[in-house]
């Protein structure tokens, strides 16, 4: 087991690509805490510890460091999206999306990172949308983008200490991806669509995800430092044409 | 005028992007070698300082020989745009090793050999206080890859990096290099990846094959030589002094969106 003994903190482990990560953390053999806004969520293996907490708020950001003393893992997963253009987005969508996926993540890293043990590992998830556009995302694509610029500077600034790297993930199946096409005309067109873009064919599943975090959790990833790691099936390092143009 | 009293050379001067290169450059007073396979037409350089020259940027000689001319004649070079280059359509089972190899010889060996034997004809006209300025030819191919063109990807891949690397070899001794990385440019390479045998498979005509290119693009259209010829003369420009080292892509926003879904 790849994680035996560490301790991990994952943020937003009740669904998604978050409850992902606690799974296969659980099963390489660390010990695991996550949180979220809501109370424990039914079906949360008993074998992962819940800390009801809204990351976007200082105070409970702290409060969740004490409650994780000697840290080995942190994983800031927890964020929200909103499909709006700038012109359309309104201050609460602002509020929303940069407290949890900007504040959120600077919070449990100022809180987290004095008390976190030596050789202490930060995956933050950032996303393709923080590198290239989506349409009607401008919040979110921001969000991620400053995502991946903490993720440097925490590397540069922390680094003989605390290794820290993100992951952007691409289109993964999760309830997220499923209200972005719930807004196509025709979802079930959209969806064809989309996954003749991505050379594998498929989306991703949470456990793609999942192992790439194991992989830059374990000490396999010694080395790695600073970088954004993206797992999309291949979608973004094809030109963005339609599928069978050519 | 913005690149008055310099000497420019383009390679691929004759094609469907250094040729506006040329023009535009002649207009902004620079005296221009238009170096190419043939000539292909008039340069009609007003002032009759500007020439054609034959030129097969992947045969070492004849990039001596045509750098030992622009010696003789003008005694260095401000400015030197590595635009020739070959596009083989096919992915890389279908690529046959000469197919590869040429595509190698054209737009990496070229850009090499030509800007191997320019250098010093750059450091001389560096060391008159100005900075000589290296144009490449990337792709925002280099950056993402479009399907069917495996050798053409790779290619331009290859001169990003060594875009970068004489950035750094050269920027001490006042060469700036940077790369150009085009979208999809109206020029005759483009129409013949239209009309090439991967267009037949989708069953599009090429007006079709057109407006769906320009359908994805934020800009709602592809690029003209213009467009390039424009980036490049402010590159060439001493308005660029402290532009060194990077890739310029102009695409008309195609490689900014992850993907243009169909929703």
């Amino acid at each position: 087991m790849r994680l035996e003994g560490k301790t991990a903190l994952i943020t937003g482990g009740r669904q998604g690509i978050g409850r992902g990560i606690v799974d296969a953390f659980l099963s390489e053999g660390a010990r695991v805490t996550s949180c979220g806004r809501g109370p424990r969520p039914e079906g949360l293996p008993e074998a992962c510890h819940w800390e009801q907490a809204d990351v976007s708020d200082p105070a409970q950001a702290s409060a969740l460091a004490s409650a994780c003393p000697s840290l080995d893992i942190l994983v800031n997963n927890a964020g929200v999206q909103v499909e709006k253009t700038v012109v359309d987005s309104t201050d609460a969508d602002w509020e929303a999306v940069i407290g949890v996926n900007c504040r959120g993540v600077f919070n449990m890293c100022r809180a987290l990172i004095p008390h976190m043990a030596t050789q202490g590992v930060i995956i933050n998830i950032g996303s393709i949308s923080g590198r290239h556009a989506d349409p009607s995302m401008a919040l979110y694509n921001a969000s991620k983008a400053f995502v991946h610029g903490l993720t440097r500077s925490i590397a540069v600034d922390h680094g003989p200490d605390i290794r820290c790297n993100a992951i952007c993930p691409g289109w993964i199946n999760t309830g997220m991806l499923d209200a972005g096409f719930d807004l196509a005309n025709d979802p079930a067109a959209a969806r064809r669509d989309a996954i003749t873009r991505h050379p594998v064919r498929r989306f991703g599943e949470a456990a793609d995800v999942a192992a790439v975090a194991v992989f830059l959790a374990s000490d396999e990833a010694a080395f790695a430092n600073g970088q954004m790691f993206t797992v999309d099936g291949g979608m973004t390092a094809a030109s963005p044409l339609n599928p069978g143009l050519f | 005028m913005r690149l008055s009293g310099k000497i420019a050379l383009v390679t691929g001067g004759r094609g469907g992007i250094g040729r506006a290169i040329c023009d535009r450059f002649m207009r902004e007073g620079a005296t221009v070698y238009a170096a190419d396979l043939s000539e292909g037409g008039s340069l009609a350089a007003p002032g009759g300082a500007s020439r054609f020259v034959q030129l097969d940027v992947a045969d070492e000689d004849t990039v001596k020989g045509v750098m030992q001319q622009v010696s003789d004649e003008a005694g260095h070079l401000d400015i030197l745009v590595n635009a020739a280059g070959i596009e083989i359509e096919k992915t890389i089972e279908d690529t046959t090793l000469e197919e590869w190899n040429r595509s190698f010889a054209v737009n990496v060996t070229g850009t090499f050999l030509t800007s191997k034997h320019a250098l010093p004809l750059m450091r001389t006209a560096a060391g008159q206080g100005q900075s000589a300025s290296l144009i490449n030819f990337g792709s925002y191919d280099g950056f993402i890859a479009d399907p069917g063109l495996a050798a053409y990807c790779a290619t331009k891949g290859a001169v990003h990096a060594l875009t970068r690397a004489m950035a750094c070899d050269h920027g001490p001794e006042g060469i700036r290099v940077n790369a150009i990385c085009p979208g999809y440019i109206d020029t005759p390479m483009l129409q013949s990846f239209f009309e090439g045998d991967g267009s037949g498979g989708g069953g599009k005509t090429i007006d079709q094959l057109q407006q769906a290119v320009r359908d994805v693009h934020p800009m709602r259209t592809y690029g003209t030589p213009d467009d390039i010829a424009n980036l490049v003369t402010w590159l060439a420009s001493d308005e660029a002094r402290y532009a060194s080292g990077q890739l310029w892509v102009l695409d008309g926003g195609l490689s900014a969106q992850v993907q243009q879904m169909k929703l």
